[in-house]
Protein backbone atom coordinates (compact mmCIF):
# COMPACT_ATOMS: atom_id res chain seq x y z
CA UNK A 1 0.00 0.00 0.00
CA UNK A 2 1.36 3.48 -0.92
CA UNK A 3 0.11 6.34 1.71
CA UNK A 4 1.15 10.07 0.86
CA UNK A 5 0.09 12.75 3.44
CA UNK A 6 0.43 16.37 2.84
CA UNK A 7 3.43 16.27 0.18
CA UNK A 8 4.85 19.74 -0.79
CA UNK A 9 7.25 20.54 -3.21
CA UNK A 10 8.61 23.24 -4.14
CA UNK A 11 11.30 23.88 -6.81
CA UNK A 12 13.44 26.91 -7.04
CA UNK A 13 12.50 28.59 -3.76
CA UNK A 14 12.63 32.00 -3.21
CA UNK A 15 13.80 33.01 -6.68
CA UNK A 16 12.09 33.72 -10.27
CA UNK A 17 12.45 30.46 -11.20
CA UNK A 18 10.03 29.24 -7.99
CA UNK A 19 7.95 26.25 -9.24
CA UNK A 20 5.29 25.07 -6.88
CA UNK A 21 4.83 21.39 -7.92
CA UNK A 22 3.32 19.78 -5.73
CA UNK A 23 0.81 21.75 -3.12
CA UNK A 24 -0.42 19.22 -0.77
CA UNK A 25 -1.28 15.79 -2.24
CA UNK A 26 -2.87 13.51 -0.20
CA UNK A 27 -3.40 10.10 -1.91
CA UNK A 28 -3.87 6.54 -0.58
CA UNK A 29 -3.54 3.51 -3.09
CA UNK A 30 -4.60 0.02 -1.73
CA UNK A 31 -2.71 -2.84 -2.67
CA UNK A 32 -3.34 -4.21 -6.09
CA UNK A 33 -4.62 -1.21 -7.22
CA UNK A 34 -3.92 0.22 -11.43
CA UNK A 35 -4.58 3.46 -10.55
CA UNK A 36 -3.73 6.06 -13.71
CA UNK A 37 -2.86 9.32 -13.03
CA UNK A 38 -3.71 12.14 -15.51
CA UNK A 39 -3.13 16.12 -16.13
CA UNK A 40 -2.23 18.98 -18.11
CA UNK A 41 1.30 20.02 -18.72
CA UNK A 42 3.16 21.52 -15.42
CA UNK A 43 0.25 19.65 -13.19
CA UNK A 44 2.09 17.70 -11.05
CA UNK A 45 2.05 14.57 -12.44
CA UNK A 46 5.43 13.33 -12.78
CA UNK A 47 6.53 15.15 -10.42
CA UNK A 48 4.32 13.60 -7.98
CA UNK A 49 6.10 10.13 -9.52
CA UNK A 50 9.33 11.07 -8.82
CA UNK A 51 8.59 12.02 -5.28
CA UNK A 52 7.26 8.13 -4.96
CA UNK A 53 10.88 7.18 -6.14
CA UNK A 54 13.16 9.43 -4.76
CA UNK A 55 14.42 11.67 -7.07
CA UNK A 56 14.01 14.18 -4.29
CA UNK A 57 13.04 14.77 -0.95
CA UNK A 58 9.73 16.22 -0.53
CA UNK A 59 9.58 19.85 1.55
CA UNK A 60 6.54 18.65 3.91
CA UNK A 61 4.22 15.47 4.19
CA UNK A 62 5.36 11.99 4.36
CA UNK A 63 5.19 8.92 2.07
CA UNK A 64 4.77 5.36 3.30
CA UNK A 65 4.73 2.29 1.25
CA UNK A 66 4.21 -1.38 2.60
CA UNK A 67 4.75 -0.15 6.26
CA UNK A 68 7.66 1.67 5.64
CA UNK A 69 7.70 5.00 6.37
CA UNK A 70 10.25 6.38 3.06
CA UNK A 71 10.34 9.68 3.40
CA UNK A 72 13.69 9.80 4.16
CA UNK A 73 15.17 6.83 2.18
CA UNK A 74 17.52 7.48 -0.92
CA UNK A 75 16.40 7.01 -3.81
CA UNK A 76 18.57 3.33 -4.50
CA UNK A 77 17.14 2.08 -0.79
CA UNK A 78 13.36 2.67 -2.22
CA UNK A 79 14.54 1.12 -5.02
CA UNK A 80 14.04 -2.27 -2.93
CA UNK A 81 10.31 -1.43 -3.11
CA UNK A 82 9.90 -0.04 -6.23
CA UNK A 83 9.91 -0.87 -10.14
CA UNK A 84 10.17 2.17 -12.66
CA UNK A 85 9.82 2.51 -15.95
CA UNK A 86 11.01 5.99 -17.18
CA UNK A 87 9.66 8.15 -20.49
CA UNK A 88 12.74 7.65 -22.67
CA UNK A 89 13.30 4.35 -23.46
CA UNK A 90 17.02 5.10 -23.41
CA UNK A 91 16.69 5.88 -19.88
CA UNK A 92 15.91 2.19 -18.14
CA UNK A 93 18.88 0.01 -19.46
CA UNK A 94 22.32 0.37 -19.48
CA UNK A 95 23.05 0.64 -23.39
CA UNK A 96 26.44 -0.64 -23.70
CA UNK A 97 25.54 -4.31 -21.28
CA UNK A 98 24.06 -6.98 -23.04
CA UNK A 99 20.14 -7.79 -22.74
CA UNK A 100 21.19 -10.66 -20.09
CA UNK A 101 23.78 -8.19 -17.85
CA UNK A 102 20.92 -5.80 -18.14
CA UNK A 103 18.51 -8.48 -16.61
CA UNK A 104 21.55 -10.08 -13.84
CA UNK A 105 21.54 -5.80 -12.37
CA UNK A 106 17.57 -6.13 -12.46
CA UNK A 107 17.79 -9.42 -10.77
CA UNK A 108 19.67 -7.94 -8.07
CA UNK A 109 17.10 -4.74 -7.09
CA UNK A 110 17.49 -4.57 -3.23
CA UNK A 111 19.69 -7.14 -2.94
CA UNK A 112 23.71 -6.51 -1.52
CA UNK A 113 25.54 -6.91 -4.97
CA UNK A 114 28.36 -9.12 -4.01
CA UNK A 115 31.63 -11.04 -6.25
CA UNK A 116 29.44 -13.69 -7.34
CA UNK A 117 28.95 -13.96 -10.78
CA UNK A 118 26.39 -11.48 -12.29
CA UNK A 119 25.37 -14.23 -14.86
CA UNK A 120 24.24 -17.41 -12.74
CA UNK A 121 22.84 -20.13 -14.65
CA UNK A 122 19.58 -19.86 -12.22
CA UNK A 123 19.19 -16.67 -14.11
CA UNK A 124 19.71 -17.69 -18.09
CA UNK A 125 17.06 -20.29 -18.20
CA UNK A 126 13.97 -18.75 -16.96
CA UNK A 127 15.27 -15.41 -18.18
CA UNK A 128 15.28 -17.25 -21.78
CA UNK A 129 12.00 -18.41 -21.54
CA UNK A 130 10.47 -15.28 -20.26
CA UNK A 131 12.31 -12.90 -22.93
CA UNK A 132 10.61 -15.64 -25.98
CA UNK A 133 6.79 -14.41 -24.70
CA UNK A 134 7.64 -11.11 -25.71
CA UNK A 135 7.51 -12.52 -29.51
CA UNK A 136 10.27 -10.32 -30.52
CA UNK A 137 12.49 -12.55 -31.61
CA UNK A 138 15.29 -11.49 -28.51
CA UNK A 139 15.70 -14.56 -26.99
CA UNK A 140 18.31 -15.76 -29.18
CA UNK A 141 20.17 -12.26 -28.82
CA UNK A 142 20.75 -12.25 -25.25
CA UNK A 143 24.65 -11.07 -25.37
CA UNK A 144 23.75 -8.31 -27.89
CA UNK A 145 24.47 -5.03 -26.37
CA UNK A 146 20.56 -3.30 -25.62
CA UNK A 147 21.62 -0.12 -27.47
CA UNK A 148 21.22 -2.02 -30.23
CA UNK A 149 17.59 -2.67 -29.91
CA UNK A 150 14.69 -0.08 -30.78
CA UNK A 151 13.27 2.02 -28.66
CA UNK A 152 9.85 -0.24 -28.22
CA UNK A 153 12.23 -3.32 -27.42
CA UNK A 154 13.89 -1.29 -24.92
CA UNK A 155 10.83 0.00 -23.30
CA UNK A 156 9.44 -3.80 -22.82
CA UNK A 157 12.85 -4.80 -21.75
CA UNK A 158 12.82 -2.29 -19.16
CA UNK A 159 9.43 -3.13 -17.68
CA UNK A 160 10.24 -6.84 -17.74
CA UNK A 161 13.04 -5.59 -15.90
CA UNK A 162 11.23 -3.38 -12.95
CA UNK A 163 8.88 -6.64 -12.50
CA UNK A 164 11.40 -9.06 -12.50
CA UNK A 165 11.49 -9.45 -9.00
CA UNK A 166 7.88 -8.41 -7.75
CA UNK A 167 8.01 -4.84 -6.56
CA UNK A 168 5.53 -2.97 -3.71
CA UNK A 169 4.69 -0.66 -6.56
CA UNK A 170 5.31 0.05 -10.04
CA UNK A 171 5.63 3.65 -11.65
CA UNK A 172 5.39 4.06 -15.07
CA UNK A 173 6.22 7.40 -15.96
CA UNK A 174 4.53 8.41 -19.67
CA UNK A 175 6.62 5.00 -20.95
CA UNK A 176 4.59 4.56 -24.16
CA UNK A 177 4.97 8.54 -24.81
CA UNK A 178 8.19 8.33 -26.56
CA UNK A 179 6.94 5.02 -29.03
CA UNK A 180 5.30 4.98 -32.42
CA UNK A 181 2.04 3.64 -32.47
CA UNK A 182 2.63 0.10 -32.49
CA UNK A 183 5.05 -0.26 -30.15
CA UNK A 184 2.96 1.97 -27.87
CA UNK A 185 0.20 -0.88 -27.99
CA UNK A 186 2.73 -3.84 -27.78
CA UNK A 187 3.87 -2.01 -24.47
CA UNK A 188 0.66 -1.40 -23.21
CA UNK A 189 -0.61 -5.23 -23.08
CA UNK A 190 2.30 -6.17 -21.82
CA UNK A 191 2.23 -3.90 -19.17
CA UNK A 192 -1.84 -4.52 -18.50
CA UNK A 193 -0.35 -8.58 -18.53
CA UNK A 194 1.91 -7.82 -16.04
CA UNK A 195 -0.04 -6.25 -13.61
CA UNK A 196 -2.77 -8.57 -13.82
CA UNK A 197 -1.13 -11.52 -13.52
CA UNK A 198 1.64 -10.44 -10.66
CA UNK A 199 -1.95 -8.11 -9.37
CA UNK A 200 0.75 -5.19 -8.98
CA UNK A 201 -0.03 -1.67 -7.10
CA UNK A 202 0.56 0.39 -9.80
CA UNK A 203 0.95 4.51 -10.39
CA UNK A 204 0.79 5.02 -14.64
CA UNK A 205 1.03 8.68 -15.69
CA UNK A 206 -0.17 9.07 -19.62
CA UNK A 207 -1.73 11.65 -21.81
CA UNK A 208 -3.67 8.98 -23.96
CA UNK A 209 -7.16 9.26 -22.96
CA UNK A 210 -7.52 5.71 -24.92
CA UNK A 211 -5.34 4.50 -22.61
CA UNK A 212 -7.01 6.34 -19.22
CA UNK A 213 -10.12 4.54 -19.82
CA UNK A 214 -9.73 1.23 -20.64
CA UNK A 215 -6.65 0.08 -18.46
CA UNK A 216 -6.28 0.38 -14.58
CA UNK A 217 -9.04 0.63 -11.95
CA UNK A 218 -9.01 4.65 -10.84
CA UNK A 219 -8.06 7.55 -12.01
CA UNK A 220 -6.25 10.23 -10.59
CA UNK A 221 -6.55 13.98 -12.27
CA UNK A 222 -3.71 16.28 -11.20
CA UNK A 223 -3.93 19.79 -11.49
CA UNK A 224 -1.49 22.76 -10.45
CA UNK A 225 -0.14 20.45 -7.86
CA UNK A 226 -2.88 19.10 -6.19
CA UNK A 227 -5.62 15.96 -6.61
CA UNK A 228 -8.51 17.62 -8.60
CA UNK A 229 -10.38 14.35 -9.47
CA UNK A 230 -10.57 11.15 -8.22
CA UNK A 231 -12.80 8.37 -10.20
CA UNK A 232 -12.73 4.88 -9.23
CA UNK A 233 -15.46 2.34 -9.11
CA UNK A 234 -18.54 1.83 -11.30
CA UNK A 235 -17.83 5.38 -12.06
CA UNK A 236 -14.17 4.67 -13.66
CA UNK A 237 -15.90 1.67 -15.17
CA UNK A 238 -18.83 3.92 -17.22
CA UNK A 239 -16.09 6.76 -18.02
CA UNK A 240 -15.46 7.20 -21.56
CA UNK A 241 -12.76 9.51 -23.44
CA UNK A 242 -15.22 12.29 -23.88
CA UNK A 243 -16.20 12.64 -20.16
CA UNK A 244 -12.60 12.82 -19.73
CA UNK A 245 -12.30 15.72 -22.65
CA UNK A 246 -14.89 17.62 -20.46
CA UNK A 247 -13.16 17.31 -17.39
CA UNK A 248 -10.18 18.99 -18.77
CA UNK A 249 -12.14 21.79 -20.79
CA UNK A 250 -13.79 22.49 -17.42
CA UNK A 251 -10.20 22.86 -15.84
CA UNK A 252 -8.95 25.35 -19.15
CA UNK A 253 -11.99 27.08 -18.57
CA UNK A 254 -11.56 27.82 -15.03
CA UNK A 255 -7.60 28.30 -16.10
CA UNK A 256 -8.62 31.05 -18.53
CA UNK A 257 -11.01 32.90 -16.62
CA UNK A 258 -8.63 32.89 -13.23
CA UNK A 259 -6.36 34.85 -16.24
CA UNK A 260 -8.97 37.36 -17.20
CA UNK A 261 -9.80 37.85 -13.46
CA UNK A 262 -5.86 38.58 -13.05
CA UNK A 263 -5.80 41.11 -16.02
CA UNK A 264 -8.70 42.75 -14.89
CA UNK A 265 -7.61 43.13 -11.27
CA UNK A 266 -4.09 44.74 -13.02
CA UNK A 267 -5.39 46.96 -15.20
CA UNK A 268 -7.55 48.58 -12.18
CA UNK A 269 -4.71 48.57 -9.52
CA UNK A 270 -1.67 48.40 -10.92
CA UNK B 1 68.46 -6.65 -26.92
CA UNK B 2 68.36 -5.12 -23.60
CA UNK B 3 66.99 -2.17 -24.86
CA UNK B 4 63.95 -4.14 -26.30
CA UNK B 5 63.18 -6.13 -23.12
CA UNK B 6 63.49 -3.58 -21.52
CA UNK B 7 61.17 -1.50 -23.30
CA UNK B 8 58.82 -4.60 -22.78
CA UNK B 9 59.04 -4.54 -19.48
CA UNK B 10 58.23 -1.02 -18.68
CA UNK B 11 55.47 -1.51 -21.11
CA UNK B 12 54.10 -4.21 -19.84
CA UNK B 13 54.11 -2.45 -15.78
CA UNK B 14 52.86 0.77 -17.42
CA UNK B 15 49.96 -1.12 -18.55
CA UNK B 16 48.34 -1.89 -15.28
CA UNK B 17 48.51 2.07 -15.67
CA UNK B 18 46.45 1.62 -18.63
CA UNK B 19 44.27 -0.50 -16.89
CA UNK B 20 43.14 2.02 -14.03
CA UNK B 21 42.80 4.66 -17.02
CA UNK B 22 40.62 2.10 -18.56
CA UNK B 23 38.35 2.09 -15.48
CA UNK B 24 38.06 5.69 -14.92
CA UNK B 25 38.13 7.00 -19.07
CA UNK B 26 35.97 4.09 -20.16
CA UNK B 27 34.18 2.65 -17.49
CA UNK B 28 33.31 5.85 -15.81
CA UNK B 29 33.52 8.14 -18.38
CA UNK B 30 35.70 10.47 -15.91
CA UNK B 31 39.34 11.33 -17.37
CA UNK B 32 40.67 10.98 -13.66
CA UNK B 33 44.08 12.72 -13.45
CA UNK B 34 44.43 11.70 -10.07
CA UNK B 35 46.57 9.09 -11.56
CA UNK B 36 49.52 11.67 -12.01
CA UNK B 37 49.66 11.59 -8.68
CA UNK B 38 48.52 8.69 -7.63
CA UNK B 39 51.22 6.43 -10.20
CA UNK B 40 53.86 8.68 -6.99
CA UNK B 41 52.90 8.06 -4.28
CA UNK B 42 52.58 4.10 -5.24
CA UNK B 43 56.23 4.47 -5.99
CA UNK B 44 57.26 6.47 -2.76
CA UNK B 45 55.19 4.50 -0.29
CA UNK B 46 56.49 1.07 -1.83
CA UNK B 47 60.48 2.60 -2.03
CA UNK B 48 60.47 3.85 1.46
CA UNK B 49 59.16 0.55 3.15
CA UNK B 50 61.66 -1.35 0.72
CA UNK B 51 64.59 0.86 2.05
CA UNK B 52 63.19 0.16 5.43
CA UNK B 53 63.90 -3.64 4.89
CA UNK B 54 59.85 -4.11 4.49
CA UNK B 55 59.46 -7.53 2.63
CA UNK B 56 58.78 -6.44 -1.86
CA UNK B 57 55.97 -7.90 -1.72
CA UNK B 58 54.20 -6.21 1.22
CA UNK B 59 55.49 -2.69 -0.35
CA UNK B 60 54.17 -3.01 -3.57
CA UNK B 61 50.74 -4.13 -1.73
CA UNK B 62 50.83 -1.18 0.24
CA UNK B 63 51.54 1.27 -2.27
CA UNK B 64 49.06 -0.10 -4.24
CA UNK B 65 46.46 0.51 -0.97
CA UNK B 66 47.92 4.28 -0.94
CA UNK B 67 46.57 4.83 -4.46
CA UNK B 68 43.40 3.11 -3.54
CA UNK B 69 42.90 5.33 -0.87
CA UNK B 70 44.08 8.49 -3.20
CA UNK B 71 41.45 7.38 -5.65
CA UNK B 72 38.47 7.14 -3.18
CA UNK B 73 39.23 10.79 -2.07
CA UNK B 74 39.02 11.82 -5.17
CA UNK B 75 35.22 9.92 -5.60
CA UNK B 76 34.21 11.58 -2.43
CA UNK B 77 34.92 14.95 -3.32
CA UNK B 78 33.32 14.44 -6.87
CA UNK B 79 30.51 12.58 -5.16
CA UNK B 80 29.51 13.85 -1.55
CA UNK B 81 30.97 17.44 -2.41
CA UNK B 82 29.29 17.56 -5.93
CA UNK B 83 32.62 18.82 -7.48
CA UNK B 84 33.92 18.38 -10.70
CA UNK B 85 34.99 15.28 -11.74
CA UNK B 86 38.10 17.05 -13.20
CA UNK B 87 38.56 19.28 -10.56
CA UNK B 88 38.22 16.83 -7.74
CA UNK B 89 41.76 15.12 -9.87
CA UNK B 90 43.05 17.90 -10.08
CA UNK B 91 42.67 18.80 -6.24
CA UNK B 92 43.82 15.71 -4.67
CA UNK B 93 46.89 15.44 -7.67
CA UNK B 94 48.02 18.64 -6.29
CA UNK B 95 47.51 17.65 -2.18
CA UNK B 96 49.55 14.18 -3.45
CA UNK B 97 52.41 16.09 -4.36
CA UNK B 98 53.26 17.40 -1.00
CA UNK B 99 51.77 14.12 0.12
CA UNK B 100 54.78 12.08 -1.67
CA UNK B 101 57.38 14.70 -0.71
CA UNK B 102 56.42 14.09 3.13
CA UNK B 103 56.44 9.66 2.32
CA UNK B 104 59.64 10.11 0.52
CA UNK B 105 60.90 12.90 3.20
CA UNK B 106 63.16 14.22 -0.10
CA UNK B 107 62.60 14.24 -3.62
CA UNK B 108 64.37 11.10 -4.53
CA UNK B 109 64.52 7.51 -2.95
CA UNK B 110 67.06 5.32 -4.68
CA UNK B 111 66.68 1.46 -4.37
CA UNK B 112 70.02 0.29 -5.70
CA UNK B 113 70.88 -1.63 -2.28
CA UNK B 114 66.92 -2.52 -1.43
CA UNK B 115 65.69 -6.05 -2.09
CA UNK B 116 62.63 -5.73 -4.42
CA UNK B 117 60.78 -7.78 -6.87
CA UNK B 118 62.93 -6.92 -9.49
CA UNK B 119 65.72 -8.41 -7.72
CA UNK B 120 63.41 -11.57 -6.68
CA UNK B 121 62.73 -12.01 -10.71
CA UNK B 122 66.77 -11.56 -11.52
CA UNK B 123 67.97 -14.53 -8.71
CA UNK B 124 65.21 -16.08 -10.05
CA UNK B 125 66.35 -15.93 -13.71
CA UNK B 126 70.02 -16.59 -13.12
CA UNK B 127 69.20 -19.77 -10.91
CA UNK B 128 67.08 -21.01 -13.32
CA UNK B 129 69.34 -20.49 -16.59
CA UNK B 130 72.34 -21.37 -14.18
CA UNK B 131 74.37 -18.47 -15.28
CA UNK B 132 74.45 -14.62 -16.20
CA UNK B 133 73.30 -14.84 -19.98
CA UNK B 134 70.75 -17.26 -22.01
CA UNK B 135 70.65 -17.05 -25.83
CA UNK B 136 67.26 -16.74 -27.08
CA UNK B 137 67.15 -17.18 -31.62
CA UNK B 138 70.99 -16.94 -30.79
CA UNK B 139 70.82 -13.40 -29.03
CA UNK B 140 72.49 -13.73 -25.48
CA UNK B 141 69.81 -12.14 -23.38
CA UNK B 142 70.82 -11.64 -19.73
CA UNK B 143 69.06 -14.38 -17.79
CA UNK B 144 67.40 -11.92 -14.81
CA UNK B 145 66.03 -9.05 -17.90
CA UNK B 146 64.79 -12.58 -19.45
CA UNK B 147 63.23 -14.05 -16.00
CA UNK B 148 62.19 -10.14 -15.03
CA UNK B 149 60.05 -9.69 -18.81
CA UNK B 150 58.10 -13.21 -18.06
CA UNK B 151 57.45 -12.41 -14.73
CA UNK B 152 56.12 -9.21 -15.73
CA UNK B 153 54.27 -10.84 -18.55
CA UNK B 154 52.82 -13.16 -15.87
CA UNK B 155 51.76 -10.81 -13.93
CA UNK B 156 50.07 -8.25 -16.07
CA UNK B 157 47.78 -11.34 -17.68
CA UNK B 158 47.04 -12.32 -13.89
CA UNK B 159 45.83 -8.80 -13.18
CA UNK B 160 43.85 -8.06 -16.60
CA UNK B 161 42.50 -11.44 -16.15
CA UNK B 162 41.81 -10.46 -12.82
CA UNK B 163 40.10 -6.75 -13.66
CA UNK B 164 37.65 -9.15 -16.08
CA UNK B 165 36.64 -11.64 -13.80
CA UNK B 166 35.78 -8.44 -11.39
CA UNK B 167 33.95 -6.99 -13.47
CA UNK B 168 31.49 -10.03 -14.49
CA UNK B 169 30.30 -10.14 -10.71
CA UNK B 170 27.14 -8.66 -9.59
CA UNK B 171 29.11 -5.19 -7.92
CA UNK B 172 31.48 -5.13 -11.33
CA UNK B 173 28.68 -5.31 -13.63
CA UNK B 174 27.12 -2.55 -10.90
CA UNK B 175 29.95 -0.15 -11.57
CA UNK B 176 29.83 -0.62 -15.16
CA UNK B 177 25.86 0.08 -15.64
CA UNK B 178 27.22 3.49 -13.20
CA UNK B 179 29.02 4.65 -15.97
CA UNK B 180 26.87 3.62 -18.88
CA UNK B 181 23.31 4.71 -17.13
CA UNK B 182 23.46 6.05 -13.71
CA UNK B 183 19.56 6.99 -13.57
CA UNK B 184 18.97 3.09 -14.83
CA UNK B 185 21.27 1.60 -11.86
CA UNK B 186 19.52 3.77 -9.23
CA UNK B 187 16.16 2.61 -9.85
CA UNK B 188 17.67 -0.57 -9.57
CA UNK B 189 18.63 -0.23 -6.20
CA UNK B 190 22.19 0.30 -6.77
CA UNK B 191 24.20 3.29 -4.57
CA UNK B 192 25.58 5.07 -7.58
CA UNK B 193 27.74 7.56 -5.06
CA UNK B 194 30.01 4.25 -3.45
CA UNK B 195 30.44 2.92 -6.74
CA UNK B 196 32.04 5.97 -8.10
CA UNK B 197 34.10 5.96 -4.92
CA UNK B 198 34.64 2.00 -5.40
CA UNK B 199 35.30 2.53 -9.00
CA UNK B 200 38.33 5.46 -8.64
CA UNK B 201 39.88 3.15 -5.54
CA UNK B 202 40.37 0.65 -8.12
CA UNK B 203 41.53 2.58 -11.07
CA UNK B 204 44.03 4.77 -8.59
CA UNK B 205 45.05 1.18 -7.06
CA UNK B 206 46.08 -0.19 -10.49
CA UNK B 207 47.86 3.02 -11.10
CA UNK B 208 49.68 2.99 -8.08
CA UNK B 209 50.81 -0.54 -8.28
CA UNK B 210 51.91 0.20 -11.64
CA UNK B 211 53.74 3.21 -9.89
CA UNK B 212 55.40 0.66 -7.21
CA UNK B 213 56.65 -1.84 -9.86
CA UNK B 214 58.30 0.87 -11.83
CA UNK B 215 60.32 2.37 -9.07
CA UNK B 216 61.76 -1.55 -8.25
CA UNK B 217 62.33 -1.83 -12.10
CA UNK B 218 64.00 1.19 -12.74
CA UNK B 219 65.63 1.46 -9.35
CA UNK B 220 64.32 4.52 -7.97
CA UNK B 221 61.40 6.85 -6.95
CA UNK B 222 61.12 10.04 -7.85
CA UNK B 223 58.33 13.32 -7.26
CA UNK B 224 58.27 14.02 -11.00
CA UNK B 225 57.57 10.26 -12.29
CA UNK B 226 53.80 10.87 -12.52
CA UNK B 227 53.71 13.99 -14.32
CA UNK B 228 51.77 13.18 -17.82
CA UNK B 229 50.98 9.64 -16.82
CA UNK B 230 47.45 10.14 -17.51
CA UNK B 231 48.23 10.88 -20.97
CA UNK B 232 50.46 8.15 -21.34
CA UNK B 233 47.50 6.39 -19.89
CA UNK B 234 44.99 7.10 -22.45
CA UNK B 235 47.42 6.91 -25.27
CA UNK B 236 47.75 3.02 -24.55
CA UNK B 237 44.01 2.72 -24.16
CA UNK B 238 43.11 4.47 -27.70
CA UNK B 239 45.80 2.40 -29.28
CA UNK B 240 44.14 -0.79 -27.87
CA UNK B 241 40.64 0.05 -28.48
CA UNK B 242 42.39 0.38 -32.74
CA UNK B 243 44.02 -3.11 -32.00
CA UNK B 244 40.91 -4.83 -30.77
CA UNK B 245 37.80 -2.63 -30.69
CA UNK B 246 35.47 -2.20 -28.08
CA UNK B 247 33.32 -4.95 -28.48
CA UNK B 248 33.94 -6.73 -25.16
CA UNK B 249 35.39 -6.33 -22.30
CA UNK B 250 37.63 -8.78 -22.82
CA UNK B 251 39.16 -7.73 -25.23
CA UNK B 252 38.96 -4.20 -24.06
CA UNK B 253 41.38 -5.32 -21.64
CA UNK B 254 43.36 -7.23 -23.74
CA UNK B 255 43.96 -4.46 -26.54
CA UNK B 256 44.55 -1.75 -23.26
CA UNK B 257 47.90 -4.39 -22.01
CA UNK B 258 48.96 -4.48 -25.92
CA UNK B 259 48.17 -0.45 -26.62
CA UNK B 260 50.27 0.50 -23.60
CA UNK B 261 53.86 -2.28 -25.10
CA UNK B 262 52.85 -1.19 -28.72
CA UNK B 263 53.52 2.47 -27.21
CA UNK B 264 56.17 2.02 -25.03
CA UNK B 265 58.26 0.09 -27.84
CA UNK B 266 57.38 3.26 -30.24
CA UNK B 267 58.75 5.77 -28.25
CA UNK B 268 61.82 3.26 -27.79
CA UNK B 269 62.63 3.23 -31.01
CA UNK B 270 61.93 7.19 -31.41
CA UNK B 271 64.46 7.95 -28.73
CA UNK B 272 66.88 5.59 -30.19
CA UNK B 273 66.02 7.80 -33.77
CA UNK B 274 67.30 10.66 -31.91
CA UNK B 275 63.95 12.01 -30.12
CA UNK B 276 64.57 14.74 -27.67
CA UNK B 277 63.19 13.25 -24.73
CA UNK B 278 62.11 16.83 -24.03
CA UNK B 279 59.10 16.34 -26.83
CA UNK B 280 57.85 12.80 -25.44
CA UNK B 281 55.04 14.53 -23.27
CA UNK B 282 54.32 17.10 -26.30
CA UNK B 283 53.99 14.44 -28.78
CA UNK B 284 52.14 11.92 -26.53
CA UNK B 285 49.60 14.82 -26.08
CA UNK B 286 49.47 15.55 -29.57
CA UNK B 287 48.73 12.00 -30.30
CA UNK B 288 46.14 11.98 -27.97
CA UNK B 289 44.51 14.89 -29.30
CA UNK B 290 44.48 13.51 -32.74
CA UNK B 291 43.36 10.07 -31.61
CA UNK B 292 40.31 11.98 -30.13
CA UNK B 293 39.37 14.34 -32.58
CA UNK B 294 40.48 11.98 -35.77
CA UNK B 295 37.50 9.77 -36.04
CA UNK B 296 34.89 12.37 -35.71
CA UNK B 297 36.83 14.58 -38.54
CA UNK B 298 36.96 11.74 -40.82
CA UNK B 299 33.33 10.88 -40.60
CA UNK B 300 32.81 14.43 -41.61
CA UNK B 301 34.44 13.94 -45.09
CA UNK B 302 32.36 10.50 -45.55
CA UNK B 303 30.07 10.26 -48.15
CA UNK B 304 26.73 10.08 -46.56
CA UNK B 305 23.81 7.68 -47.82
CA UNK B 306 21.41 10.13 -49.61
CA UNK B 307 18.43 8.46 -48.27
CA UNK B 308 17.83 6.00 -45.17
CA UNK B 309 16.29 2.69 -46.39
Amino acid sequence: MLALSGIRKTFNPGTVNEVRALQGVDLTIEPGSFVIVLGMNGSGKSTLLNAVAGSFYVDEGTIRLANHDVTKWPEHKRAKLIGRVFQNPFSGTAPTMSIAENFALASRRGHARGFGWALSPHLMKPLQERIATLKMGLEGRLDNAIGSLSGGQRQALTLLMATWLKPELLLLDEHTAALDPKSADQVIQLSDEVIQRDKLTTLMVTHSMQQAVSLGDRIIMMHRGRVLHDIRGAEKKRLRPEDLLDRFDEVRRRELLDESAAAMLNELYI
Amino acid sequence: MTLLIGALIIGLILSLLALGVLVSFRIFSMPDITTDGSITLGASIAAVLLVKGVNPVFATAAGAMGGAAAGAVTGILHTKFKINSLLAGILVMTALYSVNLHVMGRSNVPLMQATTVASYGENLGEWFAGGKTIHIFGWPVGAADAAVLVLALLFTALAGAAMFAFFRTQLGTAMRATGDNPQMIRALGANVELNIILGLALSNGFVALAGALLAQYQGFADAQMGIGMVVWGLASVIIGEALTGTRSLGLTIVGTIMGSVLFRLLVAIALRWGLNPNDLKLITALFVFAALVLPGFIDRFKPRPTSAT
